[in-house]
């Protein structure tokens, strides 16, 4: 090798090789776990006790299925949301848009303990804030915590108010990449606001929107301390386990490293497919 | 088609004067171009016209109504931007049907509007690409055309050519002008390049600092500025500026001194109230207004610093001591050399006279 790469692979060593023990090998390692079966001592080269038990194990359809059922309203919500809020946010007539901006962004940074606490507080069936609300305009209280439907509704609210100024803030910055003349043009052209928002603006943010999109659907795919902390380790009775809580208590709760590894392997190759159908159906046409 | 006119038109920014009580009147099918230098509102004047700009004061005529408060939409107005604004996901064809479609035009009214666009652009071959699969002369025509799609009584262009390259400028305008007699539609055009302006325009405004100095046929700025700050703008090289002393007096006629190219005197004709003696005033001479010396009603001297030869004409840039540059054409000499001394004579009859404050004294 030539002595310059030889000197420049040099510098990059400690790099490489943090990178290589804390990256690559337990990518390889839990790849190799996930064939084994690890509850017994030494551990066996077994697939049917964690890929072959991924089919038939009812707990892991229950979580696919929670993890899907949020995914499929959460993200859409969220983006809708999002987009509504980043058009607000861009609007000439709004005021103090920097207060905004920070408000907006301020679910993300605040801990992920603390926020959770405020939401169960909120929450509560009893002194709860949102169920005072609900009775003062004639709603019964809700028990949010131990009825599944309403606990799921939680998880989506939660992780809609954490997630939507993020995104919000991403599209905003998409918007404000769309040159201002080209509006003008089309009202020149006698269209109108509304369907300049159709036709230029959402068009135009498509790649903006697919980006946020397939993040989301990576975070939902991996929802963990909503279900933990809100819900209660996905209470009530596994009625909001998601793939990573469950994927959680195999590894944590059971010691079952082989299974949680197929697990793992199962979320990663899901959001990529899905993150995959999404960029396709928001391709730009040819 | 239309007429347009503008009366004691102003426009703050907040406590910013950008256009100062612009009066204009333009006639159906003129050609009227807006010069001046960047940062002049020449810009902001035309968005007014638009719609897009609200004006403070005053009031703007299309045809005759008065559109202050008609809506940009509704003022039968197209405007091609300096960024050709093209709609960037759309391909060439939706971008010229596009607010057709919009406002629910008959199809095959939008169809016809569209085909006859193609024809007089020849972009048929262009249709199926977006704005990014084009060149920059390209995305111009189809600004061009979705401007004409619209069928409106006066089009606005804004600086349209100023991102092309020199050759596909003077190829555009000759283009523009040609669509300008195809079309006779009253066009109002900005640039801030006056060989553009002298080429197109019917009418030409010049505007300095939100204030239209003068308002004159193409030809007219040229041979009769209203003030210095005309006279240097329009022509290309530059008129030549003199600092001058007055030194005589009489009946129509002035005498100066040029205190800085060795105290030649000359005697002009005037018509106005004439300068005291002893007043400071500027001469203006145009590049091509020099001949041989002992031809005309002083002599100058200067040396050569550079000396242009374009074949059919030469530039000579001289230097006289006090600092003072002139340029001067010598369409008869290829031969001045730098560091040459030349004697050249001012025709008489196209020296201009300027008071201190820059004003025309005829
Ligand atoms: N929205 C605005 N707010 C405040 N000032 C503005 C605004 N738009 C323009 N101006 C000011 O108005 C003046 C005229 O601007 P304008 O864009 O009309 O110039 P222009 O003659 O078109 O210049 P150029 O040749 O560079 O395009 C400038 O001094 C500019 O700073
Ligand atoms: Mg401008």
């Amino acid at each position: 090798m030539h002595l310059r790469y030889r000197a420049a692979y040099g510098f990059l060593a400690p790099y490489l090789l943090i990178f290589a023990v804390f990256w690559i090998w337990p990518i390889i390692s839990s790849f190799i776990m996930s064939f084994q079966n690890t509850r017994v001592n030494p551990w066996v080269f077994n697939p049917g006790a964690t890929w072959g038990r991924l089919f038939i194990d009812p707990a892991f359809y229950n979580a696919l299925k929670n993890t899907m059922i949020i995914l499929v309203i959460q993200v859409p919500v969220m983006i809708t949301l999002a987009t509504i809020m980043a058009v607000l946010l861009n609007s000439p007539l709004l005021k103090a848009k920097g207060l905004f901006r920070f408000a907006f962004f301020a679910p993300v940074v605040v801990g992920e303990v603390a926020y959770a606490a405020v939401f169960r507080l909120m929450f509560n069936l009893d002194f709860g804030i949102i169920n005072k609300l609900l009775l003062s305009i004639g709603i019964p209280a809700v028990s949010w915590f131990s009825e599944t439907p309403a606990a799921m509704s939680l998880l989506i609210i939660a992780v809609t108010w954490r997630w939507a100024g993020y995104n919000a803030i991403i599209i905003l910055s998409g918007l404000q990449s769309i040159p201002e003349d080209v509006y003008e043009a089309a009202t020149l052209d006698r269209v109108s606001k509304v369907k300049q928002f159709i036709h230029i603006t959402l068009p135009l943010l498509k790649p903006i929107i697919v980006f946020c999109v397939v993040l989301s659907i990576i975070g939902s795919m991996q929802l963990f301390i909503e279900p933990m902390l809100i819900t209660n380790r996905g209470g009530p009775g596994g009625g909001t386990e998601t793939l990573g809580l469950f994927l959680y208590r195999q590894g944590f709760a059971s010691s079952n490293f082989g299974y949680a590894s197929s697990i793992a392997y199962t979320m990663a190759v899901l959001a990529i497919l899905i993150s995959l159908l999404n960029m396709w159906i928001g391709r730009e046409a040819k | 088609m239309a007429e347009l006119s503008l009366k004691n038109v102003s426009k703050s920014f907040g406590s910013y004067e950008i256009i100062r009580n612009a009066c204009l009147d333009i006639a159906d099918g003129e050609f009227v171009v807006f010069v001046g230098p960047s940062g002049c509102g020449k810009s902001t004047l035309l968005r007014m016209i638009a719609g897009l700009e609200h004006i403070t004061h005053g009031e703007i005529r299309i045809g005759d109504e008065v559109v202050n408060d008609v809506e940009p939409a509704d003022r039968g107005i197209a405007m091609v931007f300096q960024s050709y604004a093209l709609y960037p996901h759309m391909t060439v064809e939706e971008n010229l049907s596009f607010g057709l479609r919009m406002t629910g035009n008959p199809k095959a009214d939008t169809e016809r509007r569209v085909q006859r666009v193609v024809d007089i652009l020849q972009i048929r071959e262009l249709m199926k690409r977006r704005p990014k699969q084009l060149s920059g002369g390209q995305r111009q025509r189809v600004a061009i055309g979705r401007a004409i799609v619209r069928e409106p009584r006066v089009f606005l262009f804004d600086e349209p050519l100023s991102n092309l390259d020199a050759e596909l400028r003077v190829q555009m305008r000759v283009e523009i002008s040609r669509l300008h007699k195809e079309l006779g539609t009253t066009m109002i055009y900005v640039t801030h390049d006056q060989t553009e302006a002298m080429t197109l325009a019917n009418k030409i405004v010049v505007l300095r600092g939100g204030n239209i100095e003068q308002i004159g046929a193409p030809l007219d700025l040229y041979d009769n500025p209203a003030n210095q700050f005309v006279a240097g703008f329009v022509g290309s090289p530059k008129m030549n500026f003199m600092s001058a002393e007055v030194v005589g007096v009489e009946t129509g006629n002035v005498t100066l001194m040029l205190s800085n190219q060795g105290n030649v005197r000359l005697t002009l004709p005037l018509k106005d109230t004439p300068p005291a003696v002893g007043d400071k005033v500027t001469l203006g001479v145009r590049p091509e207004h020099f001949t041989n010396a002992d031809g005309g009603i002083a002599n100058l001297t200067v040396k050569v610093d550079v000396a242009e030869h374009l074949g059919n004409t030469s530039y000579i840039y001289a230097n006289v001591a006090s600092g003072e540059q002139l340029i001067i054409e010598r369409e008869e000499s290829r031969h001045d050399k730098t560091r040459d001394t030349l004697t050249v004579a001012i025709k008489s009859s196209h020296a201009l006279l300027f008071d201190s404050a820059g004003n025309r004294l005829q």
